[in-house]
């Protein structure tokens, strides 16, 4: 059995007409991509490797040289990336093809794509409703059979939350794990650069290929492999809360449960006491960090430059209020009243701390259990717009996946079924550097259910 | 928080808002300040703060030239406004 299909090592040589027209034509409907430019990548393929000739999609938040790179702001439209992001360099040397860049919540602030200054991306399940996010492009491109594979980032939960929204797989792996040069920076403590894919080996052989200490980030961090081969016995259930999940969500989560007991793994019920504080923990630390990052946009040196400034300072103020967007205001201005002199140590302080007992307290649970099993996010794929839900209540439901992130542990989000025309999937959690035990529960549990292709995917390119 | 307060910050955080965005962000914000409420109940007397996770110490590389070809024009050219390679910004004084 091969890792990837067939086709896709034609997709850019032989076929490259008919692939190229395919993507353009289900890219209408879909609108994955915020730019497809297959002749960029391929001028900068190389021709031999593991992935020789495989097509992939990039968040348009990595760079790659000579593509460009707007992290779905106004802000960085028009910016061409100087260089390639050490991840997706990797993935070129071993042969694979960038074609384009994928969707986003500017700047990954966001669990629909929606907050993009540019396009909407709708889900392949169903096009009135969003793709999750923030890697919501990422995710559409891989369920529409346009790419078997691409790149996303994962802050709180924006490579699991789309994946499960499209029926897909998404690995967040390690922190540190993978190098983030090239990443531009939203919250640096939790940003991981992280894989969406069409089946587990797919997401496995890229982030073998991607993970590694990179002399270009001081914070990337060797991987010393899995410490047991990857052998998992005892799987813990977070026991779900009557009444927190949607009744599709709730179902396909027993589903999931009962799944891994007739596989033969030992499940038991875990209660996470801190469960309740890693959303505000999350939030404060995000926002944060995110202030601090994005003090770099400011119209001088690169990006969107308010028209007729009459000072420098003007320059800055006006530029910023014209190019971010509502979301990256809000989340600017919180994580600048957080770290305000006089309220540090109420929340930024208090938050870093909370951080560490959640941290212990899913330590301790690893010494009992080999995997964790949650929900990953509370409902399936919502429409667009704030009808089903608000944009607070978006940020509420990120509480499933924002843990891993917390912790630096590596989770993957794996498709549990399809309820009501809609898939929705479930998330392992690891100890460190343990993505070997995600991949072999991940693996048992695709045997008896795959990713379910969406009403759009397809096999061939006619 | 207040509209007051949250002009301050605004101030601090380089970012002209219009009197309709203050209203309504300084709305945003609170909800989200009030929900962050639920971390005073916690006792962090004994807990050290988190600011990475697994990396022990802080790691540094040599301070050394490195010479990337024609990378500092790829960087220069996506300024908005320039002279030969200077960044044009207005009067300063």
């Amino acid at each position: 059995m091969h890792i990837f299909e067939k086709r896709w090592s034609t997709a850019l040589s032989a076929d490259k007409k008919e692939y190229t027209q395919f993507v353009m034509r289900q890219d209408e409907t879909v609108e994955s991509f915020l730019q497809f430019d297959p002749e960029r990548g391929i001028a900068l393929q190389h021709t031999n490797g593991s992935l020789a000739g495989i097509p992939f999609g990039v968040k348009d938040n990595l760079a790659v040289d000579s593509y460009q790179l707007t992290c779905g702001s106004k802000i960085l439209s028009g910016f061409t990336s100087p260089y390639t992001a050490t991840a997706v360099q990797k993935l070129i040397d071993n042969g694979a093809v960038v074609v384009g860049k994928t969707n986003l919540d500017q700047f990954g602030m966001g669990s629909s794509t929606d907050t993009s200054a540019f396009k909407k991306t709708n889900n392949p399940w169903d096009t009135e409703r969003v793709a999750g996010g923030s890697s919501g492009g990422s995710a559409a491109a891989v369920a529409a059979g346009l790419v078997p594979f691409a790149l996303g980032t994962d802050t709180g939960g924006s490579v699991r939350q789309p994946a499960s929204f499209c029926g897909i797989y998404g690995l967040k792996p390690t922190y540190g794990v993978v190098s983030r040069y090239g990443l531009t920076a939203y919250a640096s403590s939790l940003d991981v650069v992280g894989v969406l894919s069409k089946t587990v080996d797919q997401s496995r052989i890229v982030f073998n290929l991607m993970k590694g200490q990179d002399e270009r980030d001081n914070t990337s961090i060797m991987h010393p492999g899995s410490s047991n081969g990857g052998a998992v016995k005892r799987i813990g259930v977070l026991t779900a809360q009557k009444g927190v999940l949607h009744p599709d969500v709730e179902k396909s989560y027993a589903e999931a449960v009962g799944r891994l007991q007739q596989n033969g793994y030992t499940t038991r019920e875990i209660d996470i006491e801190t469960m309740k504080y890693v959303v505000p923990v999350y939030y404060t630390i995000a926002t944060a960090e995110a202030s601090a990052n994005l003090a770099r946009y400011t119209g001088i040196r690169y990006g969107y430059a308010a028209q007729d400034a009459k000072s420098s300072s003007d320059l800055m103020e006006e530029s910023r209020n014209e190019g971010f967007g509502d979301e990256i205001k809000l989340r600017i201005l919180l994580g600048t009243y957080v770290l305000r002199s006089g309220f540090q140590d109420q929340y930024y302080h208090r938050a870093q701390k909370i951080r560490t007992a959640i941290r212990n307290e899913f330590s301790r649970l690893f010494n009992e259990v080999d995997v964790i099993l949650m929900p990953v996010f509370p409902t399936p794929p919502f429409k667009h717009g704030d009808s089903e839900l608000t944009p607070f209540q978006q940020k509420v439901a990120d509480k499933y996946t924002c843990a891993a992130n917390l912790t630096g542990f590596p989770a993957i989000s794996i498709p549990s079924s399809v309820e009501n025309g809609l898939p929705v999937g479930v998330q392992l959690i690891a100890p460190p550097f343990e993505e070997e035990r995600l991949f072999a529960v991940a693996r048992v549990c695709e045997k008896d259910f795959p990713s379910p292709d969406s009403p759009l995917y397809k096999t061939s390119w006619s | 928080m207040d509209v007051m307060d949250l002009k301050i910050t605004a101030e601090l955080a380089k970012l002209a808002l219009t009197e309709e965005e203050t209203a309504k962000l300084s709305e945003e914000v609170a909800r989200m300040l009030e929900y962050f409420s639920s971390m005073s109940e916690v006792d962090v007397t004994h807990l050290e703060p988190t600011n990475y996770v697994l990396q022990k110490e802080n790691r540094t590389r040599i301070d050394s030239e490195k010479n990337e070809s024609d990378i500092p024009d790829k960087i220069l050219g996506n300024a908005p406004r320039r002279e030969d390679r200077f960044i044009v910004i207005p009067n300063v004084l």
